[in-house]
């Protein structure tokens, strides 16, 4: 844990069982007694997670901001873990912490993105970042973040993630407790919300950077949605999709068999101006024919299928955590949070999860970091695309 | 070799489409052509207003916005500095744009290429919906109104599609299907509808020309069409549990064929769909007639059957020869031929024998003027010579030549037709002469001619222009006159004189015309007869009298109908058919019906008139001579018809007190018909002294004001009924 008297950046783990013990153990690790004014807590939906969250505010404080969201396994120095528990924290001079709760309205998800954007209002600091953490189960991801950005504009960057539960797909929750219990939004105390999205903005007298890459690849030939809905895909080239991924993957067998033999996913990249924006389908239906994913794919879009290899997911990992730091302008960084989407184990099995974290330390030259696996990652730093699938997203401060 | 911003299209176009209202199709678009070119912000500027602005973060830069909209290609923002803008046209006529701002690089030609056809797409978009809002809001408005006016609506739509067809020249299979669907669409989501089509000869055997609604067509489709082409309006009746609504299509003014439509369930519920049917069939009457003459609309100046120039070819050419005239007094005189008796041999032969013997006729014409003479075919059976440096008398002599050559007989379809012609002729008079008016006064010359007979050749003089005027017009009122039902009928008694009882009525034909006031039949018959509306009037009379007389026969059975009958219904090829089916229709049986024929017309067209008449009298129709004893009668002649009854013309009786002489002719007549078998009727009983002379003469049964005045039918019954009664037997 790097120390600096004016301010500090600390992150913990824990694996135990019991939720208050976990709480205790990894916000002890990452606040260390000291003031925090933001603490993020990402762990597992087993846990009694009000009784967690009262451990993690006991150790941060009254004064402290806590937000976070369950998960679909958690990651940080000490590696990863599924069914634990990774606690980040930040306090000190130059750190400015407003949050804000919303509701999503499954027919307009925009204005709960939009809502929690308000976080930013009032704050004045040189450097602002507004950190989302969504609900996994979000019927439009695509829309919670345009209606951020809608309100917030180009001027600041976003960062974030939605959340899961261990992939079970049932229910995520998500956590907001203002300071000294005033509350941003309909919410008071520490709360566990769920359907909901919650917004922190931190304002930094010190630069942020934000880097993200996947590592992900194309393989030709590219596909036209020919007809889709949202999430769920009927048709591509106008053959029914599920018969389309099945022969490209030289598959033969039932959607469940296809997803469940660790082709778990399919990632679908749409074509962008700056690399492709992925899509990740993980369903099928048998009598249908049909995918679908965790995000829309548009009808009209063309499409490639992703493949990536170890290295190159890899290779992705230490990218995002270079160019995060490359953003510091020179400062040494005080430690990053982390948005890994879960997919990517699909391409880093057999302990390849373990070397990717590996190389994350090492490119963070071992600053501390704390972080969670996503169904969904946010990054907006150009452009006006936010949402990525697959990908892993870090967020650096000085 | 695709590029990403190809790519990218199909996802747009897809997005924006769907958007269903302005709004929505403006923030897709403006989003997705952001995010999708990788710049951070973009907005739509329209009507001078911003709209859909994104990225801006709430403060959008309308100024700025709009500097760009115009031209500008950086934009400034607080934060960011200089961002490189593109604007995109919409397409409108303003300066309506889609904007994109971008802060790293400027947007390359490939960029800015796929920004146009996106700014273009959310322009059309963006019109489509502003359309169908305010179609939308219209039909709101009148929302009370909805039924008829969607109904017009849909049918206006309908026939658009159909006039569409029309006048893109599409096939006429095409058109045809365009009309059996359109009304398939009005009438009923179940309906089936076939259009069927007469087709040209003699028996004209009605074929399915169109269909839809999964229906072939078939004896109970043809059976209504006939029915509805006999009656000349729509009709609707039950069908089994269906109904059944037929709509006549005419072509060119001609009975063509029949819409015939079926929809489920009873038909108390249709009254709509019948009046639908015969809109639509009217429209479409119209529609085909004028896709007929769409068709006879040449761009060639050529005659395609007889290779003559035709009308505006003619009038061409006369123009410049009357503009080329060496001196203004130079003799330039115009034919207007006219054939007779064409039609019927058209009719009889079929068009195409017709075509062919038009164009032997315009051979003949031509052989009968020089080499620098015109010839032209104007039109039907109308042909004109044009004749330069040719006084009236050589004019007149060509007009000889050509009757006498067009009289000789035309071999045409293996057999030899014999036709007519009349001539008329005007020239040039004024030193300026209008080429449409010279051809005028020769067709003017040439109605007069046909009036006088058959096969004259007449000059034009200023006062035939009066007279044919007023000819001209009476033949549109006439037409009119049936259209309108201008026509009456009064019915005037048959008495028998032996006991005064009323054995039959004669309908007599009254127009009361809205122009003229009340017309004589002695001067609009023989305009009738002239112009061939005769036929369709004496139709009528035969319809409408036979249905009345049926409906008296409920309480006078035995009650008989004479109507009289034109030669020129008589050699119409259809006239036994017709009458038949009017009597069928009326419910009146053939032994009660006697057509009264002038004797005069039987003697013009022997052959055909025979032919018809013996059919007739085999149905059981009666014939009876009008008329009789004036003018030229051949007895033999008399022999070979099938003739039940003479009417001795009330010339014999006219004088108030009659002669021996007077008596003598009624009793040779009388005589003559009792030698024959013949019944006798005077007509122009005018007092007792007359009545009682004709009854001791033997003759059987009379008719004048004496026993009966003409009468209106409602009045008739209850003189039928005093008839019986003051008319004792004696």
């Amino acid at each position: 844990m790097q120390t600096n008297p004016h301010r500090w950046f600390g992150a913990g783990q824990s694996s135990a069982a019991d939720a208050a013990k976990a709480g205790a153990e990894a916000a002890a690790e990452a606040i260390g007694g000291r003031p925090a004014k933001a603490v993020f807590v990402f762990c597992s939906v087993a846990y009694d997670l009000p009784e967690l969250l009262a451990a993690v505010r006991a150790e941060a404080g009254p004064e402290a901001a806590i937000v976070g969201t369950t998960t679909m396994g958690e990651l940080g120095n000490a590696g990863m873990t599924v069914g634990g528990l990774a606690v980040a924290a930040l306090g000190g001079d130059g750190f400015t912490v407003h949050v804000r709760a919303a509701a999503i309205d499954p027919h307009d998800p925009r204005a709960a993105g939009a809502e929690a954007a308000e976080a930013l209002r009032g704050l004045h600091d040189p450097n602002r970042v507004l950190i989302l953490l969504c609900d996994g189960m979000a019927d439009r991801p695509n829309d919670i973040v345009r209606g951020a950005y809608s309100a917030i504009g180009a001027a600041w960057p976003m960062v974030g993630g939605f959340g899961a539960d261990d992939r079970h797909f049932e229910r995520t929750f998500q956590f907001c407790g203002a300071p000294n219990g005033d509350f941003g939004g309909d919410f008071g105390g520490d709360d566990v919300l769920t359907g909901s999205v919650v917004g922190l903005a931190l304002g930094s007298d010190g630069p942020i950077g934000i880097g993200m890459a996947h590592g992900w690849r194309r393989t030709e030939p590219p596909m036209i949605v020919t007809q889709s809905k949202g999430a769920h895909v009927y048709r591509l080239d106008d053959e029914p999709a599920l018969d389309v991924l099945l022969r490209r993957n030289h598959f033969d067998g039932t959607a469940d068999e296809f997803f469940e033999r660790g082709r778990a996913l399919q990632p679908l990249g749409l074509s962008r101006r700056n690399g492709e924006d992925i899509r990740v389908i993980h369903a099928g239906d048998d009598e249908e024919r049909s995918v679908w994913g965790t995000a829309d794919v548009p009808q009209g879009a063309l499409v490639w299928l992703m493949e990536a290899d170890r290295q190159a997911l890899l290779d992705g990992a230490t990218w995002s955590c270079t160019e995060a730091i490359a953003r510091l302008d020179g400062l040494a960084p005080l430690g990053v949070l982390a948005f890994d989407c879960g997919g990517r184990r699909a391409g880093l099995v057999e302990g390849g999860m373990q070397e990717e974290i590996d190389a994350m330390r090492t490119a963070l030259s071992d600053a501390p970091f704390a972080g969670f696996y996503t169904t969904g990652e946010i990054a907006r730093v150009r452009g006006a695309s936010g949402l990525h699938h697959l990908t892993l997203v870090t967020l650096a401060l000085a | 070799m695709l590029t990403w911003s190809t790519h990218l299209l199909t996802e747009y176009f897809t997005a924006v489409n769907a958007a269903e209202d302005e709004e929505t199709a403006i923030a897709s678009a403006v989003e997705l052509a952001t995010e999708m070119v990788g710049a951070e912000m973009g907005a739509v500027v329209r009507e001078g207003r911003v709209l859909g602005a994104y990225g801006f973060g709430g403060m959008v830069p309308e100024a700025g916005l709009l500097a760009i909209a115009a031209g500008e290609s950086l934009l400034d923002m607080p934060h960011r500095g200089e961002l490189h803008a593109v604007a995109n046209p919409l397409g409108g006529e303003n300066a309506d744009a889609l904007i994109v701002c971008r802060s790293d690089d400027a947007f390359g030609p490939e960029e800015r290429q796929m920004l146009q056809g996106m700014a273009q797409v959310l322009g059309l978009a963006l019109r489509s919906i502003r359309v169908l809002a305010a179609e939308r809001h219209l039909r709101a408005e009148k929302e009370r109104q909805a039924t008829t006016a969607q109904t017009r609506q849909r049918l206006v739509e309908s026939l658009l599609t159909i006039q569409r067809a029309i006048s893109a020249r599409r096939p006429l299979p095409e058109i045809l299907d365009a009309v059996t669907g359109g009304a398939a669409e009005l009438l009923h989501c179940d309906a089936t509808v076939a259009l069927l089509l007469a087709e040209g000869g003699p028996d004209r055997r009605l074929s399915v020309a169109s269909t839809c609604g999964g229906t072939e067509g078939g004896p109970m489709y043809e059976a209504a069409a006939r029915a509805a082409m006999t009656g000349g309006a729509v009709l609707i009746h039950p069908d089994g549990a269906d109904t059944v609504i037929a709509a006549p299509v005419r072509v060119t003014g001609e009975m063509a064929g029949s819409l015939v439509a079926q929809l489920p369930g009873g038909a108390d519920q249709y009254a709509e769909q019948r009046d639908q049917l015969a809109a639509f069939a009217q429209q479409v009457s119209l529609a085909l007639t004028d896709a007929r003459t769409v068709e006879a609309v040449r761009e060639a100046h050529h005659d395609p059957v007889t290779g003559l120039p035709n009308r505006a070819l003619f009038l061409k050419i006369l123009n410049r020869v009357l503009a080329s005239r060496g001196t203004e007094n130079d003799p330039t005189s115009v034919l207007f031929i006219d054939l007779d008796r064409f039609k019927a041999v058209n009719d009889s032969l079929g068009h195409e024998a017709g075509d062919q013997l038009l164009a032997l006729v315009a051979r003949r014409l031509r052989s009968c003027v020089r080499a620098s003479d015109t010839t032209a075919r104007l039109g039907g059976d109308e042909f004109a010579a044009l004749l330069h440096d040719s006084p009236v008398e050589s004019a007149t002599v060509v007009g000889g030549r050509i009757v006498a050559a067009i009289k000789e007989p035309f071999r045409v379809a293996g057999r030899e037709v014999f036709i007519g012609a009349s001539v008329g002729i005007a020239t040039s008079r004024q030193p300026v002469e209008r080429s449409q008016a010279l051809l005028d006064n020769a067709d003017v010359a040439m109605y007069r001619a046909k009036k006088e007979g058959p096969g004259r050749v007449l000059v034009y003089e200023p006062y035939m222009h009066t007279e044919a005027l007023d000819h001209l017009s009476l033949r549109g009122d006439l037409q009119r006159a049936l259209r309108e039902g201008e026509f009456r009928l009064q019915y005037q008694p048959l008495i028998r004189l032996t006991d005064g009882a009323p054995t039959g009525v004669e309908a007599l034909i009254r127009w009361h015309s809205p122009t003229r006031g009340f017309v004589s039949p002695v001067d609009f018959i023989p305009i009738a007869e002239e112009f061939g509306l005769i036929v369709d009037i004496g139709q009528w009379v035969l319809e409408t009298s036979a249905a009345q007389v049926a409906r008296w026969r409920r309480e006078f059975p035995d009650l008989g109908l004479n109507v009289n009958v034109s030669g020129h219904q008589l050699v119409h090829p259809r006239f036994a058919d017709n009458v038949m089916r009017a009597l069928a229709i009326a419910g009146l049986p053939s032994s009660a019906v006697t057509l009264e024929l002038t004797e005069s017309v039987l003697m013009s067209e022997p052959d055909l008139g025979k032919a018809a008449l013996h059919v007739l009298r085999g149905l059981g129709v009666q014939l009876s001579i009008d008329d009789f004893g004036t003018g030229y009668s051949s007895l033999a002649y008399l022999r070979e018809l099938p003739v039940d009854e003479l009417k001795i013309d009330r010339a014999f009786i006219a004088r108030a007190e009659l002669t021996g002489e007077d008596l003598a002719l009624v009793r040779t007549i009388v005589e003559l018909a009792q030698i024959l078998g013949l019944r006798t009727v005077a007509e122009g009983i005018e007092n007792a002294a007359q009545l009682s002379a004709l009854r001791r003469l033997g003759c059987a049964y009379g008719q004048g004001y004496h026993l009966c005045r003409p009468t209106d039918p409602g009045d008739l019954p209850a003189r039928l009924a005093r008839a019986l009664v003051t008319h004792p037997r004696t």
